[in-house]
């Protein structure tokens, strides 16, 4: 039998070897970013990288999304590596789609390289021969949850029933079979220069907003209309009057983005729409500030006299980052790079943002560490990945090293992992957790508001 | 007894007012130094009573806690026509005459309605006028014109003091005017107006409110999240009032001013008690209510967004004024007879208020004005510059509109009494204005 160390040396001589392959999948992907649950060209070159490296896989999943297998030389877990399919929305990024907006400002093209970097490692024969299980290879999509007011059509029709990929992925019974969970994300901060996990992230729910007032000449009769504008306006800036409400410790976000604000200047505003976004670190911090952001709503509804209507999304729940499996990842970290090469968190600790890796965190064990490699601001124009290296090559590294940890040794680690880790909730518990946090709400100041629940 | 001419009791009235001018100029000097607000003029009045009983005219005082009402009667019984002087300053920060304690400025010119309302009863008492008369001038000197100062005014009302919050409102309940049957002022204005006075003019009504909104204190630094902020509920509400402005529409000329009396007591704690007042004007009833309405979601969305609440009193203001025209020719008449053809002009409408619009609901009055001022009105800079117009002309323009009126077995005030068709009863009008306040604390 061949050592860990051993086979970890195989699988890192394969990811070198396939080294320009890997990074020029990663900037192909740069170059053609899509939103969430449109990932067509994205998701038909992973078909293709998977193809050519001759990897079973299922497409489709959730709509864009894929599911390949790699099996060991005997049974035991499995271990999922995920790559994020989909882009974010950023006018003025340099790598931008300029007739959609949508560009990688938040790396998700290099997790892609990642976790075929990943496969290329583990598929090595010798390796995998000494593997008792099997790693599922998931490109997943919509990890960022935008463009509510879309996806909340797809699941009208019937495409979808959660709004995020990692969230249908469950649903649809993708991790029924996955025992445990694994990606990197790329991080623009120095601090973060190699490797870091732990910690936390914000859960998070989302909100579709309707304003409806009345349309009227805006020149020669304003008196009839009923604007809707200024019902947001009020509203919006009640929302930033509650923030001395918050507790530091909760790290609660309230923020949002008008996607309509009227039809025509002349015309007083009759149908605008906000959406809106509350995150904090517990499901208390989310329902207080969510029931703050409501009133605020209300408010501005209440105050020209206008209807809103109040569609709440569930959104990301809090990451839970497994011990064992951070501790390992860490360990592969420093032998690869050196001491010091993972910065490690502690759980209380949230970067503010929310991950839907954080829904599978509930249900199997999970981690989402970090790399660097990138520069500039998240989600902002100038987030770039600059060091493909330390973006694709180093992480799929890692993460191939931490899986060999796990399913190598008749996968005593990964039994281990599971033995100790108790999951938060059973996936059906989850279904039923989501599916209540959906709500409608249409508040008209007369006459009094109703509330129906919806599911 | 010999009865003079409608012509030789104007030259009688007029030769008197200017015997005694520098009298009554030097009245309203002296009341410009002692500015007082509303209910709370205890030297003007006092010196109004002083002059009452130099002039040996019976009076009563106390009304409506500070005004006073005196009465010249005619040789034969007719209608009492009152003329009215406003004894109350407002409240300026900075103007020259200005009380160096209180603030208290005559910043609209009322101290020189009182010395011309004086300087009418001089010119009635030349030999021979009243005895002339048929009729009865009544002379009142009325307290609060200006609406402000709103929470010690309603803490009057609690004390059961007063009910409405203006001095003329409260001198109709009274019952002060029940025995006047028209009634004539003249208010100054600024020099710019293209004549010496100015008639028919029409003013917004109005009502008043007084808000409150209600949090939770909490330490501002340590534990904010456990405080319900009242000075933001305030912030939203004045936000909120602010986006209704493009519903008014101009022919309404709705004015919504607020300000804030109360904006918290500790920068260290959260404000758990904001207060503010402010007018809603408008140029009918209907259209103040419907703003005032508007005005009441702003607010109550105010306190739903802290999740605070609020409570809005809302105290009746004043009426839009109805000048009435065959008066109003009267004392035009005069003041062209006075100074010459073309110093009087038509005026249009004001987007302020005068509790002289509740009178000429229910009785024909008369608010003509003098251009006599410079500088912004309720300003600091406010000035009457020219006292011979201000308080001699008005005087003797009044003073002759009443010899008309009365004289020739009062002819001119029956035909003004038969013309004027009353817009309310004074139980009407009492029941109008009642309607027009309320108390509501909202929490939703």
């Amino acid at each position: 039998m061949t050592t860990t160390g051993a086979l970890k040396e195989f699988a890192a001589a394969a990811i070198d070897a396939k080294r320009d392959w890997l990074i020029g999948i990663a900037k192909s992907a740069l170059q053609t970013p899509e939103t969430g649950f449109r990932e067509a060209k994205t998701s038909r070159l992973v078909h293709e990288s998977l193809t050519e490296l001759g990897i079973p896989h299922e497409n489709g999943i959730a709509l864009t999304g894929i599911k390949g297998y790699l099996k060991g030389g005997s049974s035991g877990p499995t271990v999922a590596l995920i790559g994020e399919l989909d882009s974010l929305k950023v006018q003025g990024h340099p790598h931008a789609d300029p007739d959609t907006a949508a560009a990688h400002a938040c790396g998700h093209h290099a997790q892609l390289g990642m976790v075929l970097g990943a496969a290329v490692g583990l598929m090595v024969p010798e390796v995998l021969a000494e593997l008792s299980g099997r790693i599922a290879l998931m490109a997943v999509p919509a990890e960022e949850f935008i463009e509510l007011q879309y996806r909340w059509g797809l699941r009208q029709e019937g495409k979808l029933g959660l709004l995020s990929g990692k969230q249908e992925f469950i649903r649809l019974g993708a991790f029924d079979d996955v025992d445990m969970a694994m990606m990197t994300h790329t991080s623009a901060s120095p601090a973060e220069s190699k490797f870091s996990v732990g910690g936390t992230s914000n859960g998070h729910l989302a909100k579709h907003v309707r304003f409806i007032g009345r349309a009227a000449h805006a020149g020669s009769s304003p008196h009839r209309g009923v604007n809707a504008l200024q019902a947001a306006m009020v509203a919006l800036n009640a929302i930033n009057t509650q923030r001395e409400t918050f507790r530091d410790a909760d790290a609660v976000r309230l923020h949002g983005i008008l996607t309509s604000g009227g039809s025509a200047a002349n015309s007083i505003p009759a149908e605008v729409e906000y959406e809106g976004r509350v995150r904090g670190i517990s499901a208390e911090a989310i329902t207080d500030a969510a029931s703050k952001m409501d009133r605020c709503l209300r408010a501005g509804a209440l105050a020209l006299g206008s209807k809103v209507e109040i569609l709440t999304v569930p959104g990301y729940l809090p990451m839970v980052n497994n011990e064992p499996m951070t501790k390992g990842f860490k360990a592969n970290c420093e032998r690869l790079m050196g001491h010091g090469a993972c910065k490690v968190y502690p759980d209380s600790r949230t970067r503010g943002g929310s991950t839907d890796l954080g829904d599978v965190s509930h249900i199997v064990p999970a981690i989402h560490p970090y790399t660097g490699g990138a520069t500039g601001s998240g989600h902002g124009t100038d987030y770039l990945v600059n060091d493909y290296e330390q973006a694709v090559i180093n992480p799929a590294k890692a993460i191939a090293m931490t899986t060999i940890d796990l399913l190598a040794n008749r996968a005593a680690m990964a039994k281990e992992v599971t033995a100790k880790s108790k999951p938060r909730m059973t996936k059906k518990q989850y279904l039923k957790l989501q599916t209540k946090r959906f709500s409608e709400e249409v508040y008209d100041p007369a006459p009094r508001a109703s509330r129906s629940g919806l599911a | 007894m010999e009865v003079k001419s409608i012509d030789e009791l104007k030259l009688a009235v007029v030769a008197e007012i200017d015997r005694r001018a520098d009298e009554a100029v030097g009245v309203a000097k002296r009341i410009l130094e002692n500015p007082e607000p509303g209910f709370r003029e205890r030297k003007t009045s006092q010196l109004v009573r002083d002059k009452f009983n130099e002039l040996e005219v019976p009076f009563q005082d106390g009304l409506a806690l500070t005004g006073l009402k005196a009465t010249l009667s005619g040789g034969s019984s007719g209608p009492t026509v009152a003329v009215m002087g406003e004894l109350d300053s407002l409240i300026v920060l900075g103007h020259p005459h200005g009380d160096p304690e209180t603030n208290a400025a005559h910043a609209c010119g009322h101290h020189v309605q009182i010395g011309a309302m004086l300087g009418v009863a001089m010119g009635l008492q030349a030999p021979g006028v009243m005895d002339s008369l048929a009729g009865r001038v009544a002379l009142i000197a009325v307290p609060a014109e200006e609406y402000i100062e709103v929470e010690y005014r309603n803490g009057l009302r609690s004390e059961g003091k007063l009910e409405f919050l203006g001095g003329k409102a409260e001198l109709i309940r009274l019952g002060a005017l029940d025995d006047v049957d028209m009634a004539m002022m003249t208010h100054t204005e600024l020099r710019d107006l293209p004549g010496t006075f100015g008639v028919g003019a029409t003013n917004n009504g109005m009502v008043a409110k007084w808000i409150r909104f209600t949090g939770v204190a909490a330490h501002a630094g340590a534990y904010p999240y456990d405080g319900v902020n009242a000075l933001n509920a305030a912030n939203i509400a004045l936000t909120a009032i602010h986006a209704q402005r493009e519903t008014f529409r101009d022919e309404d000329s709705i004015r919504v001013h607020p300000i804030i009396t109360r904006g918290g007591i500790a920068v260290s704690s959260v404000p758990a008690d904001v207060r503010m007042e402010t007018f809603v004007r408008g140029s009918s009833i209907e259209a103040v209510r419907s703003a005032a309405e508007k005005v009441d979601r702003a607010l109550r969305a105010g306190a739903m967004a802290v999740g605070g609440s609020v409570t809005i009193t809302t105290t009746p203001g004043y009426l839009p004024i109805k000048q009435d025209s065959t008066l109003e020719n009267v004392f035009a008449s005069n003041v062209e007879r006075l100074i010459g053809p073309g110093q009087i002009v038509r005026m249009g409408h004001r987007s302020g208020s005068t509790d002289m619009g509740d009178v000429s609901q229910i009785m024909p009055a008369i608010h003509p004005y003098s251009a006599v001022a410079t500088g912004n009105a309720h300003g600091a800079d406010y000035l009457v510059q020219d006292y011979d117009t201000a308080v001699v002309m008005a005087a003797k323009a009044m003073a002759t509109t009443v010899v008309d009126l009365l004289a020739d077995g009062a002819r001119g005030a029956l035909e003004v009494k038969s013309k004027f068709r009353p817009s309310l009863s004074k139980g009407e009008y009492l029941s109008l204005v009642r309607g027009m306040g309320s108390e509501e604390t909202y929490r939703e």
